[in-house]
């Protein structure tokens, strides 16, 4: 079976797991309290950001703080829960398929959740940005491109982020171990930004790229370089080191 | 017998360690942050006390809630697995005798980790503000800090039992706690109505407000837990007249 019949017999698996819902009701979540709260994107002349710049990073800062990572942590459950309810996986395991493939099929799924969500969150962004705009007479959109060039350096940021939950949810048989781990490396995220040591955390690096691009756009706040040099090749190690462990534990324990 | 009974259930799936080590590791933010910046908070006004709260609560609390919507999730996630709900809804009891074991279960392992988190603040208090510390009141202020920190997580706790025992499946009950402690870190504090959000309501401070304010969460605390165990009751009704 070649990879691309498994990822999307992966994909539907979860066709009716109501997950769509749930991301998009944590978008909608997100933009409400933007669109009520319009009127203070003016008041940002300290830092020197413009009204719409401001509308767009401080909706991303909230995204790339807790909701998008935390959705992930739900997503990595869901993606776990379908085959261990009902005994799926022994079903999955006995077929002649590499087990490294079915590992890295479910994981080009979680990916997929993930696009979704941020393409979710740009689409709220411009309806909210639109109704932001009728009540504020004032024009909050900003170019879909940069809108979009936004988006795709969280998600790309998020990739380490992601293999690392999904090492948590293969690895870890004790389901609710995945998620307290999971959910609590969260928290200490906003933290880790300001240390010099952020490149060796990646639940953080969605956050910090978004707090570099906030503080790219307001003239007024200090820019912290970023030193690609140990960030990247750090990242890259974390992600394929997540990926492989994964790869060789996904479905050991029902092998046993 | 009922609360044993749960606490049987849920005595190999790690809940309890998962508790300890939340609390724990609740419990090293306060410690964590004097031993990093210990001088910045060393030179500021008010009780030791006061100032740790200051500092650590919104991360504290926050852990709280994700520690209890994450075990909420899991108790109810074992008698949905494997269908074990339908044979305890075959033995001769009601079925919201479930929910209140589970509630009880939930309000003990509240209990052990605020207690583990005031241990914490105790020892800092001790360590590095011991010029200043003057024993029984911060022992005084303590015990009314957290006393007040139990109550207003109560209905966040009975809250998320009751999504978690509407949902079969473990991803939506997640995925809606996680939704509503989002919607809380959104809301804004200074609103007193928008703040009585149950998920929002564990981010409360006692230290510095007014008593009037404080009286008024509690009388809300308590009003929000009668009204989900209410919720629990109606719930079980009408998915027992609809099956």
């Amino acid at each position: 079976m070649n990879f691309l019949s498994l990822v999307s017999i992966e994909a539907k698996k979860i066709r009716r797991s109501k997950i769509l819902l749930i991301l998009a009701a944590a978008t909608v979540i997100l933009w409400l309290p933007s669109i009520i709260n319009a009127d203070m994107n003016f008041g940002m002349q300290a830092e020197g950001i413009s009204p719409e710049h401001n509308f767009l990073i401080q909706g991303f800062l909230g995204m790339a703080w807790f909701m998008f990572p935390a959705s992930m942590v739900v997503s990595t459950v869901l993606l776990n829960m379908t085959e261990r309810s009902n005994h799926g996986i022994l079903k999955m395991l006995s077929l002649p398929i590499n087990t490294a493939k079915l590992c890295l099929a479910k994981f080009v799924i979680l990916l997929g959740l993930a696009a979704v969500q941020i393409l979710l969150t740009v689409g709220m962004y411009f309806v909210s940005a639109g109704i932001a705009s009728q009540t504020q007479d004032y024009d909050f959109i900003l170019p879909p491109l940069f809108v979009f060039k936004e988006a795709g350096l969280i998600f790309v940021a998020a990739i380490p982020m992601m293999t690392f939950f999904w090492l948590l949810s293969v690895c870890i048989q004790t389901a609710i171990f995945s998620i307290g781990i999971g959910l609590a490396s969260i928290v200490p995220s906003v933290l880790m930004i300001n240390t010099k040591i952020w490149f060796v955390y990646p639940m953080s690096y969605p956050f910090f790229v978004i707090t570099t691009e906030y503080g790219k756009l307001a003239e007024n706040m200090t820019v912290e370089q970023v030193d690609l040099i140990p960030w990247i090749p750090v990242a890259v190690s974390v992600s394929i080191i997540c990926l492989l462990i994964s790869c060789l534990c996904f479905g050991r324990a029902e092998r046993r | 017998m009922n609360f044993g009974l749960e606490y049987k259930k849920v005595r190999r799936t790690g809940f309890t360690l998962l508790f300890l080590g939340g609390g724990i590791l609740a419990a090293m933010v306060p410690i964590l942050n004097m031993a990093v910046r210990s001088e910045m908070y060393l030179g500021l006004p008010g009780s030791p006390v006061r100032i740790l709260m200051d500092a650590n609560w919104q991360m504290m609390s926050m852990l709280n809630i994700l520690l209890i919507v994450a075990g909420a999730c899991l108790m109810y996630h074992i008698e949905y697995a494997d269908n074990a709900v339908q044979r305890m809804r075959m033995l001769p009891m009601r079925e919201y005798n479930l929910y209140l074991g589970k509630m009880v279960l939930m309000v003990l392992m509240c209990v052990v980790v605020l207690a583990i988190e005031t241990a914490g603040t105790v020892f800092c208090a001790y360590h590095w503000f011991w010029t200043f510390a003057d024993t029984e009141t911060v022992w005084a202020e303590l015990l009314k800090n957290f006393g007040y920190a139990l109550l207003l997580l109560l209905p966040a706790a009975l809250g998320s039992l009751v999504i978690a025992s509407v949902c079969k499946n473990m991803w939506v009950s997640l995925g809606i706690g996680v939704i509503c402690v989002f919607t809380a870190t959104m809301l804004p504090t200074d609103n007193f109505v928008l703040s009585l959000f149950p998920f929002a309501m564990p981010f409360q401070l006692f230290a510095g407000t007014a008593v009037d304010t404080v009286r008024n969460f509690i009388i809300a605390a308590v009003i929000e837990v009668v009204l989900m165990g209410i919720a629990e009751i109606l719930f079980l009704r009408v998915r027992r007249s609809l099956e």
